[in-house]
């Protein structure tokens, strides 16, 4: 019996050797192993022993069943891995298709410029005020300080509703509006993003188009503070090494008034192409509030400053990102706007 | 304003070199474009004297001249029709260079050789417009010498432009006034000195002005005996540096004083004037006259016009009639340096279609003590270069002078508003460098302010003074004190939320024109008593595509899309968030709404697994719907709506809180053929505001749910017109508090089941806070729906 034994256990453990898949090791297993596996049938005949020959066989048996269980198990491992791999190598995909887009949609380039200019004011503790765009007269020129007749106000220049009804031509009457508002709350600081329209159309002007107006009105406020602004508006705008430069000009609602020139953000200021060789380039106009404008807004010139300036939309945007000819950016074309 | 240096030059010692008083220019609000020199490109062109001509045989045109140069006779072909000997002319020598890069060198014209050529002022790009044939210069040139040098043709122009504050600059003494402060030297001005003889002007003539309103003031002066002949040399230089061509000596001074001074005057032949006589009045309405342009000029009433003692003989400020002209046999002239209103001048010149440098000047408004000085400037050149007599005195019919402008300067309000810490003299020196008297009261600077410049009125206009002619360079960089805090308002952070979830879902942003067509109601087939047929209307459009404020931002879309479509952007996925106009009948304004609108066609972007998917009404529902969701809408509903430019059965009402905030749907397809675009075309707009309302609102945190939850299914045959959504709330009703969600998972047509029957299949999730829920209250539940439904509307379970 202990022979039998013996070569059961050599034919059972080289036939789990032999094995090639997970099935034939089960067959093996249940052959040797099972209820009626040929282990299993000589364990059964242990009760018509001898009480000697009991305990011999006995552990000849669960020697016998041990090595063959081992055996099952390290073989049962090995094929596991082997289907592991090559399950892995039957799944594998050309990871060079391209993945799932979830393709986002586009901010339109003024939009962004706008955001952009308004992000900057608002780390200086401006507020964003709006007003209409179907403007009273009075707002968009009287309270400016243009009365009737003056030559800005002509009829060529500006759309009109009616009499005293028109598309305001500019974001300045949003100043008043917000001073008439606040007064006499100080200060008064604010920037107006916004649309506007003049009676123009061409390559280099669009019937409407989008300023931003700033506006700071408090106790002691100079013309050295708006200097001071528009320089760290220059910097964050177009980069850290830009100068500017204020050269007097005119505008109704401001005295002393400026215009505002960066130096050139292409060739910094030895002059190029887009500076037309001057080594700046004119991004907006600005001044001191007109007393008028004060007085009519509820403000004493006497006891308060103010600085005020304003830019055109259009204009930031197309020299910061190279845009040539105003008319794309109300053109609308998909393969145009999506390039921002 | 073109600013001759040269001409500059007569007035101040000035120390600076063109491009120097250029950038001080600029830098003190004379903004200049350009700087033009002239002469600069005539090299070896000499003044000659033609000493003989003749004609060239077998020629029709060719003269042979012999031109002596003061120190050798040359032999030139000539071709001009004008060669006149013993005049004086401009050659070019050989080895000569002219503008626009012609060389000068040894011809032979019809077998002679010629030595060099004689110029015309075109040809030596003087007058570019000049008259043909070569150019006879005044006899008073001395010969051999440079071209350039004899006519001081070697002058650098700045070319400034004029803001509309500083229109004293249209006069070159004035500008001088400027540069002198600038540089720190003394205007030396002209004395317009001379001797008169025979009667007063009053005797021998009247001047009437009706109404002082439209003519403040108005100088007449007489000259007489003069001869009508050329200017002289440097007057014509001076001229043409300015941009005006010679004319002749009379017609040249007139010219030459207005760009001195910046008084336009205007010359009338004395003898022509019926009645010698000059009336001032209004024109009226239907009246006619001659304009020295020999066109017949309809008035319309608002015009000024000057008379004689019969007819209007002048539009004032605009343009002389021609039957008082000044001509080559004017004997005697009547001088009118005068001080019109602005309006009246500006209407009239943009009415007639003639601006000139004279109603130019009168628009922006003449300085009425200024009238006085160059009526005399032009009296005195007549009698010195036209050999005419002054008579005695003038007509000077003025309202009663304005009282010296005083303003007061303070130096602490200086440094206030500038930011700056100018001392007293600092400020004192700038004023005294303009020229403008001062005194000092009570420690304050009291300015008196030259009647010239009429932009300076209060005290701030002397700071900008201050700060122009110091420079703002000088002026400091600081930072403001203001404390204050910047943000967005809710409801500014929550629209640019939304421009952010739409453009995440996929949609491009775009900008578009807040005028629309009138038209674009009839294209979206709206009835006529539509409120978008009656957007506000603007009065002065500049076409009719843009002539209408919109009520929708669908029209500005659809052309948007068209134009896509046209150059072959096939899938677009476009919106706009921006404002639209309602007009309010009780109040001139519109209300201004703010409103998004998104527009699909074609394909959504496709993933290769999947293949294409195409836009239709479900992908912008779940746009829509993902939106409302975003800024806290928990009671918006998609009900069946008729909407004359949507697909009657592929289209809703967006509703929230029962209100209609917009629509939503596939275009009418007359409507696409309409906007000449192509396929399903799916729109939404919505009005912003009650999303807007829910901006301040806080989400609250829930706490988990504690007890599981149980799935069941459950699929419903039934008649498929009966809405998805209707019965998604019932089945919610039906369940009970413990139904948490039914959640649509299939929708099943066709066999086996019935045409016109559909299935839907809802996922239901049942939990309850409370407690763990049993098999038998939801099978309760379950059967509840299932009875329901039945009850309802005949749903069999599947």
């Amino acid at each position: 019996m202990l022979n039998k034994l013996a070569s059961l256990k050599e034919e059972a453990v080289a036939a789990v050797v032999d094995c090639a898949d997970l099935e034939q090791l089960q067959e093996i297993k249940i052959a040797y192993l099972g209820k009626k596996g040929t282990i299993t049938t000589i364990a059964k005949m242990m009760g018509g022993l001898s009480a000697q020959e009991r305990p011999k066989l006995g552990a000849a048996l669960n020697q016998t069943k041990q090595t063959v269980e081992k055996a099952v198990g390290q073989r049962l491992m090995q094929l596991q891995a082997a289907g592991l791999t090559s399950r892995l190598a039957a799944e594998t995909i050309d990871i060079s298709l391209p993945g799932k887009s979830f393709v986002q949609g586009n901010q339109h380039i003024l939009s962004r410029v706008v955001e952009e200019i308004e992000d900057i004011f608002l780390g200086m503790g401006y507020s964003i005020a709006e007003g209409p765009e179907v403007e009273l007269d009075y707002y968009n020129f009287e309270a400016l300080n243009l009365p009737p007749e003056h030559p800005a106000r002509d009829m060529q220049d500006s759309f009109y509703f009616g009499e005293s009804l028109l598309l305001r031509t500019q974001t300045s009457p949003v100043q008043v509006r917000t001073m008439e508002q606040l007064r006499p709350q100080l200060p008064v600081k604010v920037i107006c993003p916004g649309r506007v329209y003049r009676r123009d159309d061409d390559a280099t002007h669009s019937p409407m188009f989008h300023q931003v107006e700033g506006l700071l009105v408090d106790n002691d406020v100079s013309f050295a503070d708006l200097k001071g602004t528009l320089l760290v508006f220059a910097r964050r705008m177009f980069g850290e090494e830009r100068e500017i430069r204020l050269r007097p000009s005119y505008f109704p609602f401001t005295e002393p008034s400026a215009e505002v020139d960066v130096s050139c953000f292409v060739c910094g200021g030895k002059g190029c192409r887009l500076c037309k060789g001057s080594g700046w380039i004119e991004i907006l106009g600005s001044g001191m509030v007109h007393p008028k404008v004060l007085s009519a807004s509820g403000y004493d010139p006497e006891q308060v400053n103010g600085f005020a300036f304003g830019m055109g939309v259009e204009r930031v945007a197309m020299l910061k990102y190279a845009i040539n000819d105003i008319r794309l950016l109300f053109d609308n074309d998909l393969r145009f706007i999506s390039q921002f | 304003m073109r600013i001759s240096y040269n001409w500059l030059k007569e007035y101040i010692d000035i120390n600076l070199s063109p491009e120097q008083l250029a950038e001080r220019f600029t830098m003190a609000g004379l903004e200049v474009d350009e700087i033009v020199y002239r002469g600069d490109d005539l090299q070896n062109v000499v003044v000659a004297e033609i000493k003989s001509a003749e004609r060239v045989e077998n020629s029709d045109h060719l003269t042979l001249c012999r031109v002596y140069d003061g120190s050798e006779l040359l032999q030139i072909v000539c071709g001009a029709p004008n060669v006149t000997v013993g005049r004086k002319v401009a050659l070019a020598k050989i080895g000569a260079k002219l503008p626009g890069g012609v060389k000068i060198k040894k011809a032979k014209l019809a077998g002679i050789e010629s030595f060099g050529m004689l110029c015309s002022s075109a040809e030596l790009g003087i007058d570019p417009e000049g008259t043909a044939g070569i150019w006879l210069l005044n006899d008073d040139l001395p010969l051999g010498i440079e071209l350039s040098d004899a006519l001081g043709l070697k002058d650098a122009v700045i070319v400034v432009e004029l803001t509309p504050n500083r229109n004293d600059c249209l006069g070159m003494i004035n500008v001088a006034h400027e540069a002198a402060a600038l540089s720190d030297v003394r205007v030396k001005l002209p004395r317009p000195q001379y001797r008169e003889s025979g009667g007063e002007v009053a005797q021998q003539a009247a001047i009437d002005v009706e109404n002082s309103s439209l003519c403040p003031r108005y100088i007449g002066r007489l000259v007489k005996n003069i001869t009508v002949g050329k200017s002289p040399a440097w007057m014509q230089q001076y001229l043409l540096a300015s941009g005006m061509r010679p004319i002749n000596g009379v017609v040249d001074i007139s010219n030459f004083v207005m760009l001195e001074t910046g008084q336009p005057l205007h010359f009338f032949d004395y003898d022509k004037l019926a009645g010698h006589k000059i009336i001032v009045r209004q024109a009226l309405s239907g009246e006619t006259m001659q304009t020295l342009d020999g066109k017949q000029r309809q008035l319309l009433g608002e015009e000024i016009l000057i008379c004689d003692g019969e007819k209007p003989v002048c539009i004032a400020g605009v343009m002389g009639g021609s039957d008082t002209e000044v001509t080559e046999s004017t004997k005697s002239v009547l001088i009118e340096s005068a001080c019109f209103a602005q309006v009246p001048i500006r209407r009239a010149s943009r009415r007639l279609g003639i601006p000139s440098e004279a109603s130019l000047r009168f628009e922006k408004g003449v300085d009425i003590e200024g009238c006085e000085f160059a009526s005399r400037r032009a009296v005195q050149l007549l009698c010195e270069f036209c050999g005419g007599e002054a008579a005695r005195g003038s007509i000077d019919v003025r309202i009663a002078p304005t009282p010296t402008k005083k303003v007061k300067l303070r130096q602490k309000k200086v440094n206030q508003v500038l930011g700056t810490s100018f001392t007293q003299t600092e400020i004192t020196e700038v004023i005294c460098a303009l020229g403008f008297p001062i005194e000092m009261v009570s420690d304050c600077l009291q300015v008196e302010v030259p009647t010239y410049r009429q932009d300076i009125t209060f005290e701030i206009d002397l700071i900008e003074e201050i700060a122009r002619i110091k420079g703002y360079d000088n002026i400091p960089i600081t930072i403001p004190a203001s404390a204050a805090q910047g943000r967005r308002t809710p409801q500014q952070q929550l629209i640019r939320k939304i421009n952010q979830l739409i453009r995440t879902h996929g949609l491009i942003e775009t900008i578009n024109y807040s005028f629309i067509s009138n038209k674009e109601a009839e294209r979206l087939q709206l009835p006529t008593n539509h409120a978008w047929h009656k957007g506000l209307a603007i009065l002065n459009p500049i076409n009719e595509e843009q002539s209408v404020m919109r009520q929708s931002l669908l029209p500005g879309l659809l052309h948007c899309l068209t134009r896509n479509l046209n150059r072959r952007n096939d899938n677009c996925a476009i919106y706009e968030l921006g404002k639209v106009f309602i007009p309010q009948a009780k109040a001139d304004q519109p209300d201004e709404v703010m409103t998004l609108c998104c527009v699909l066609c074609g394909q959504a972007p496709s993933y290769w697994k999947n293949g294409g998917e195409e836009y239709d009404y479900f992908y912008l529902k779940g746009i829509i719907e993902d939106l409302l969701t975003a800024v806290g809408v928990n009671n918006a509903a998609f009900v069946r709506a008729k909407y004359s430019f949507l697909h009657p059965g592929r289209s809703a009402a967006v509703l929230v809180g029962g209100q209609e905030i917009g629509y939503i749907g596939e275009l009418h397809p007359q409507v696409v053929a309409n906007y000449q675009a192509d396929g399903a075309v799916i729109a939404a707009e919505l009005d912003l505001r009650p999303l807007l309302a829910l901006a301040e609102l806080l989400p609250k945190g829930e706490e988990l749910p504690r007890y599981p939850a149980v799935n069941r299914d459950i699929a419903l045959i039934g008649d498929n017109s009966i809405a998805a959504a209707e019965i998604e709330q019932e089945i919610l009703r039906l369940g009970g508090k413990d139904l948490q969600e039914a959640r649509l998972f299939d929708l099943y047509e066709g066999a086996p089941i019935e045409a016109g029957q559909r299935s839907l299949a809802y996922s239901l999730l049942f939990q309850s806070k409370q407690r763990t829920l049993t098999d038998s209250e939801i099978d309760a539940a379950f059967a509840r729906i299932v009875a329901g439904v039945a009850d309802k509307w005949g749903l069999k379970l599947r």
